[in-house]
């Protein structure tokens, strides 16, 4: 009894300081982010005038822009096919149990980390200045961030495998190469395809974005629109961002759903399966045929980025501190960003999932609105938000906050509607309300999963938040960016580092928690 | 007590419970046995409101249920107990946290609702639940959490959960299925300290006859969607059970 006392008072204790940290965190973002309500308040007459000078869209010159969509995606696709391509063997060489031996292994993980920790904008940055504008450069820049993550889907994909028929294999005299073909990829083949299609998903929304830095596709069409002030072109291109990644985003999730479940083209949507895949053949051929990436052009710029390379070295360590403030800045944008998308999460992944909403009507208006914060580019928003609240890190904060909470309220409905119904029952059985069935038998069902995702989210956030700079949205971006512009590459080399620490460590600190929290 | 009158229910058009009656009294034991799909859940699910039956009516101490009224409903969910053959319990919570949840259903003014709603409960329910724990005989088990426990320990956990509640009536369904014999036969002897101790009316779905006879006085058979034997066990013969467990659905109820 006494030592059930103590335990309990231990716990609670942990518990509140676990909270009193938590709020000096947000209290601090806070403020490292200029996150003013005054500011907000006063926004908001700008942002409605935004709004009305947005309606009634203006597809002015439709014909260009679906031509520069067409470009957008094929970047998307040559940067997905080409990542595969490339993803497979690093993959291999840096999972432990395929790898030939712990040097390449631990070679071959730096590689994918690093590659990996490279926001994709930053990337098509490095190569708008030694490729020029245009799409090779977006497609290298989505490339590099793509073959790190896809390799370390692959990785740990491999590293999870039965290894029961590894050893059968193996057992009936097979070696290297041919276990991997006989015994590995069936075991992963599933998996990859879904993690080739999310790819693909996140790389065509990437895309639209890439012309923020003059590397192809819509983004420039609209910042230009945007800074010359025609608000009614820019929401037509919008409508079509927008139209394009929800497309996509369903296509894709039906793919990969069919394709994990089995159900694919072995079921009775046969028809539509096929047809679904031969649309997409067909969007993939004429994307590949619209943007054809040349060789030549590549090769040629070979010698440039070595020159861009060459020209970081020394890196110039004299800014280092103010660099590190902006990087602070960055960072408390990411944190109030996951914050507020985590509040505005909480009451749309309710009303949008079907097992607590009775109403269709809620529910279907809920997860219309989540999947449009989901589907519209933070970047976009944070381009809306500079209009309304003006440069700074408030606008980057309110876009990365809207955007991911489409993603979390996604991520909660779900958690929502998987739990387990039976104790979900019970507690109704003992009469309790509505609301206290939430509390005690929803809650502590989806806590885990709630921390898991806004541990992701906030990942994703501090990576994403050192790129709104480059719309003027605050945080290190904009330091960056000028950095490369006025050719002060040794000023570049100092940040990318500072940036890349960052993210490696924030990477590494949030799925460390994450494999605590889900314990 | 418990009057259940008359009452039908068909799912996707086919007839589950049949002009259904069953009484129970206070203070009585019911085991409740009937073959697969004989409609025994159908009618737990009836008495507690998560089955609304097209026709007939139950009552609780006299008082029809309302099923239309969710208010309502949930103050006759208040007094009824229910514990399950997979015990329902929310897996990653601690035993005492699962227990205290049964007394939502008493936190439901004022303060108490709030307090309840954001997830605290007050001392004297925490002292209850340790009570209540200790009765069913695994109060050291009070902050582990539930994934940890034994499926007997889960059980008692469930009833204790349902104690919580003070209820008037206990339903069982199935409560000892997922257990070992001899851990099945400890959980009934616990339901009828229950009944003895508390003046719990206690009526249980069970599929062992043997544990039937030894534990309960009274049994009741499902067969088809209505009630075809209800007496004391030891009129319960070998041709019972077998026209029970027979599924020919033309043969006429054999007894009571
Ligand atoms: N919610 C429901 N929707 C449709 N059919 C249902 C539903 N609940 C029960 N049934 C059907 O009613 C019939 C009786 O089910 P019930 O669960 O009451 O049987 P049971 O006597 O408890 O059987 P068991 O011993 O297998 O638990 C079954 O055929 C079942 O499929
Ligand atoms: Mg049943």
């Amino acid at each position: 009894m006494c030592s059930g006392i103590t335990a309990f008072n231990i716990k609670g204790i942990r518990t509140a300081l676990l909270w009193a940290v938590f709020c000096i965190i947000i209290a601090f973002s806070f403020r490292e982010a200029h996150l003013d309500i005054r500011t907000l308040a006063d926004g908001l007459p700008y942002a409605a005038a935004l709004l009305r000078d947005m309606f009634p869209p203006n597809f002015y010159a439709l014909e260009k822009i679906l031509l520069l969509a067409a470009e957008t995606i094929a970047m998307g696709l040559w940067a997905t096919i080409i990542g595969i391509a490339f993803s497979i063997p690093l993959g291999l060489i840096s999972a432990k149990n395929t790898s030939p031996n712990v040097f390449v292994y631990t070679g071959g993980k730096l590689l994918v980390n690093g590659m990996r920790a490279i926001p994709d904008l930053v990337c098509a940055l490095i190569f708008v200045t030694s490729f020029g504008m245009g799409p090779v450069a977006g497609i290298l820049g989505l490339l590099i961030p793509a073959i790190g993550t896809l390799a370390k889907f692959y990785a740990e994909a491999i590293e999870s495998i039965d290894t029961g028929p590894v050893e059968a294999v193996r057992a009936a005299g097979s070696h290297g190469l041919s276990i991997i073909r006989h015994a590995v990829l069936p075991q992963v083949f599933p998996l990859f395809m879904g993690y080739n299609l999310y790819m693909l998903d996140h790389n065509i929304r990437a895309a639209m974005t890439l012309g923020l830095v003059g590397a192809g596709g819509l983004g420039f069409e609209l910042f230009r629109q945007m800074r010359s002030f025609h608000y009614h072109k820019a929401s037509a291109i919008l409508v079509i961002v927008f139209l394009i990644i929800t497309v996509i985003d369903r296509l894709s999730s039906y793919l990969r759903n069919g394709i994990t479940d089995g159900t694919f083209l072995n079921s009775r949507g046969r028809l539509k399966d096929w047809s679904l895949l031969s649309v997409f053949c067909l969007i993939t051929g004429l994307s590949i045929f619209l943007v054809p990436v040349s060789l030549r052009e590549i090769v040629a710029g070979i010698p440039r980025i070595r020159d861009f390379l060459s020209g970081m070295f020394p890196p110039d360590f004299s800014p280092i501190f103010t660099d590190m403030k902006l990087m602070l800045e960055t960072v408390g944008m990411g944190i109030s960003g996951t914050f507020i998308a985590m509040l505005i999460a909480v009451p749309l992944g309710m009303l949008s999932a079907k097992s607590i909403t009775r109403s269709p009507f809620i529910y279907n208006i809920t997860k219309e609105i989540t999947n449009f914060f989901r589907a519209m580019p933070e970047l976009m928003f944070a381009l809306i938000f500079v209009a309304a609240v003006g440069l700074g890190p408030f606008a980057g904060v309110l876009a990365l906050a809207l955007h991911t909470a489409g993603f979390l309220g996604k991520f909660y409905a779900e958690a929502i509607e998987n739990v387990d119904p039976k104790p979900v029952e019970a507690t109704e059985a003992t009469g309790a309300s509505f609301l206290q069935i939430i509390r005690h038998a929803i809650f502590p069902q989806v806590s885990p999963l709630f921390h898991s995702y806004n541990l992701y989210i906030l990942d994703r956030n501090i990576r994403a938040s050192t790129l709104m700079g480059i719309v003027g949205a605050g945080g290190i971006g904009f330091e960056l960016v000028m950095s490369m512009k006025l050719f002060d590459y040794r000023h570049t080399a100092t940040l990318m580092i500072i940036i890349l620490t960052t993210v490696m460590l924030v990477d590494w600190a949030s799925s460390y928690l994450r494999n605590k929290v889900v314990a | 007590m418990l009057c259940v009158e008359g009452i039908n229910k068909r799912f996707n058009g086919r007839q589950v419970l049949s002009n259904l009656n069953l009484r129970v009294g206070s203070g009585e034991t019911v085991a409740l046995i009937g073959s697969s799909g004989s409609g025994k859940t159908t009618l737990i699910r009836t008495i507690n409101g998560f089955v609304v039956p097209d026709s007939g009516r139950v009552a609780i101490q006299g008082k029809d249920i309302d099923y239309r009224n969710r208010e309502a409903l949930r103050q006759t969910r208040k007094r009824i107990g229910m514990v399950y053959q997979l015990f329902n319990l929310v897996e990653r919570a601690s035993a005492l946290d699962n227990v205290m949840s049964g007394a939502l259903g008493r936190m439901d003014r004022g303060i108490h609702l709030l307090v309840s709603t954001v997830g605290f409960f007050q001392k004297e329910d925490r002292d209850k639940a340790m009570d209540v724990l200790r009765f069913v005989g695994i109060e050291d088990k009070a902050n582990e959490r539930v994934d940890r426990l034994s499926g007997g320990q889960k059980q008692r956990v469930a009833i204790a959960r349902a104690l919580m509640q003070e209820p008037e009536l206990l339903l069982a369904d199935e409560p000892v299925a997922n257990l070992d014999p001899k851990t099945g036969r400890k959980i009934l002897e616990l339901f009828l300290k229950i009944n003895v101790g508390k003046g719990i009316t206690v009526i249980t779905v069970l599929h062992h006859i043997e544990a039937v006879r030894d534990h309960f006085r009274r049994v009741a058979a499902i067969k088809d969607g209505t009630v075809c034997f209800d007496g004391k066990v030891d009129e319960l013969t070998g041709d019972h059970i077998d026209y029970i467990y027979k599924s020919d659905r033309n043969l006429e109820c054999a007894a009571a």
